[in-house]
């Protein structure tokens, strides 16, 4: 059984929908994308012109986007910041541009792009001195860094913990995507019978985590709780999910485990719902094994906010808290003639649910899975 | 307790498993696969190993030296419920510049999807995982501080959190790497298993591969 609990106690972010939480609950619950035409760099050859940008970032020599959007996001938080917290970084590409300039131009600056390198210049932007790390599993990436978090501050490891995650929409990321022909030309359609592909996202954000016990000592406001976790990986297959969801299954039921729960206590489910074939296909499955023939509500911001890569998990994550508070589950964006499969689970329309329990699931290349049980504030109860 | 119950490693002339002893030389990189296949650290062909990039190939050396040294046999269809974690120097800088090099050499008008999917750190872990059947969980990890040290003290938390009952942990770099079995085990007894404390003091203890190499079969 768990010993500490790990209770988020600040965060927020910068999505698609501008910055702030408020700002893309608002823009997810009007059911409207914030997919729209990249100008940043040339898409005459790619699969799509569309992505979903983060407004007035442009790119610069001096400062990269993620960093562009890290600044006033823990620049407003730091002073909030214990220094003796512990960093963690979530990031698939990180500051990319450095390495595309380095190639473009032939000049010697792609290891600027490492992300140890941006690790440094958070811990710096934070005020802390208490070690870091980046964690780094595909689309998982931030989810994992939530799970790691709080599995930290269950076995008293650190009682402090700021996870940061961050991914820019670039053109090294975008032809690839468009190599693998996995972009959806127009907007990702999760769960809709016509989906055909993911778009891509960028977002930026940030999650102080603390024990319950160092929380309340510091009269901090509980968000409340990283109740549980799991992580499993498919084994199977470099960019396709296991076809009968079995590694995502695996991992909601560890994460059920870790979080002492029943599964029947969990009132809706943030899916990773990207809009490919394979992966929405994989995720019923997988929830079907657990929930059998009884659907929650189901819904994933992809349509809305786009692929926000590593930085998808923590923004669902932030997500799943304001459902939990608000007591329902935002439209499925894009959702227009719903598949088979997820008949009766996902909507267009905005549901609600009483439970104080959710889950929060993403998987990616490599075959990666990950689960996690959030729990809505006791005090807020 | 937390042990480590096998240890393999390579570099450019050698590869070896420090519980059963092995050390033995090797004629480069390049031919290693078919002396691998030859000796059975390779229980069966590894899909696509003529396409993976450096890092996954090593990520794959070391493994199968480990496993070996820690007496696990493995089957591509029955999947174990073993973690794999890695970490190494520089990511997948390398994977990184040669994918975009390739694409902007193209004019900018074709990526290639199979140089693209290994810009992602975990992908040679990934690689590993799917020939290896390992289906617990699978990071990429860097740390701003003693590498080695931090990794296998990251994985040895994940076990006693109950993450994961074992967990391979990977440093693979371009010319050399090395790969721990980490589990829970009843007790530690010389010739069979490590403490992981001990593997942790001896690898803080040391600045290169090779002194690290020597550390380690000091304790053994």
């Amino acid at each position: 059984m768990p010993s500490l609990k790990a209770v988020p106690v600040a965060f927020d972010m910068v999505t698609p929908y501008g910055w702030g939480t408020g700002s893309c609950w608002k823009g997810l619950l009007s059911g409207t994308s914030a997919i729209r035409r990249i100008d940043r760099f040339s898409t005459s050859l790619m699969q799509t012109n569309n992505a979903a940008t983060v407004p007035d970032l442009k790119p610069t020599r001096d400062e990269s986007l993620v960093m562009q959007m890290l600044t006033p996001l823990l620049g407003k938080i730091a002073p909030e910041i214990p220094s003796d917290t512990f960093v963690i970084l979530a990031t698939t590409t990180g500051e990319i541009e450095f390495l595309q300039r380095s190639v473009i131009n032939k000049k010697h600056e792609a290891i600027k792009s490492r992300p140890d390198h941006l690790l440094n210049k958070i811990m710096l932007l934070a005020g802390t001195c208490g070690g870091g790390m980046v964690v780094s599993a595909a689309c998982v990436s931030s989810s994992a860094a939530v799970s790691r978090a709080a599995s930290m501050i269950r076995r008293k490891e650190s009682d402090s913990i700021l996870v940061v995650a961050c991914d820019s929409v670039s053109e090294f990321v975008t032809a690839g995507f468009s190599s693998l022909m996995a972009l959806d030309r127009h907007m990702a359609k999760p769960f809709d019978k016509n989906r055909c592909g993911l778009s891509l996202g960028e977002a930026a954000g940030f999650m102080l985590l603390m024990s319950e016990e160092r929380a309340v000592r510091e009269k901090r406001e509980m968000l409340g709780e990283i109740a549980g976790w799991g992580l499993t990986n498919d084994a199977n297959h470099i960019t396709g999910p296991s076809k009968d969801g079995s590694g995502l299954s695996n991992a909601v039921l560890n994460a059920i485990k870790s979080a002492g729960i029943s599964e029947k206590e969990i009132g809706s489910i943030s899916a990773h719902g990207t809009g490919t074939l394979y992966n929405d296909s994989m995720e019923m499955k997988a929830i079907k094994k657990i929930f059998g023939n009884n659907p929650v509500p189901l819904y994933s911001v992809k349509g809305g906010t786009g692929h926000t890569m590593g930085a998808a998990g923590l923004l669902e994550i932030i997500i799943g808290f304001e459902t939990l508070n608000k007591k329902i589950v935002p439209p499925t964006v894009n959702l227009r003639d719903t598949d088979r499969e997820a008949e009766g689970w996902v909507f267009s329309e905005s549901q609600s649910f009483e439970s104080p329990v959710t889950l929060s699931t993403n998987s990616g290349f490599g075959g990666v899975n990950s689960a996690l049980v959030l729990k809505k504030s006791e005090k807020i109860l | 307790m937390i042990a480590v119950t096998g240890i393999g490693w390579l570099t450019r002339k050698e590869y070896g498993c420090l519980i059963s002893k092995v050390n033995e030389l090797h004629e480069g990189f390049d031919s290693l696969y078919s002396h691998f296949k030859h000796k059975s650290y390779f229980s069966c062909p590894v899909k696509n190993f003529g396409r993976f990039d450096a890092i996954s190939k090593m990520t794959c050396f070391s493994t199968a030296l480990a496993l070996k040294d820690a007496g696990i046999s493995y089957s591509v269809k029955h999947k174990q419920e073993i973690g794999i974690f890695g970490a190494n120097e520089a990511g997948c800088l390398e994977s990184n510049l040669n994918y975009f090099q390739d694409y902007i050499r193209s004019g900018r008008i074709i990526a290639r999807g199979n140089l693209f999917v290994y810009t992602l750190p975990s992908i040679p872990l990934a690689e590993a995982s799917i020939h290896f059947g390992l289906s617990g969980p699978l990071l990429h990890l860097f740390f701003n501080e003693k590498r080695i040290s931090s990794l296998l003290s990251f994985a040895g938390d994940s076990i006693a959190g109950y993450e994961t009952p074992s967990i391979l942990a990977v440093n693979a770099e371009e010319n050399d790497a090395i790969c721990f079995v980490i589990k829970q085990e009843d007790d530690i007894s010389p010739g069979k298993n490590i403490g992981l404390q001990n593997v942790i003091a001896a690898a803080e203890d040391t600045c290169t591969f090779d002194e690290m190499i020597n550390a380690f079969k000091g304790i053994v």
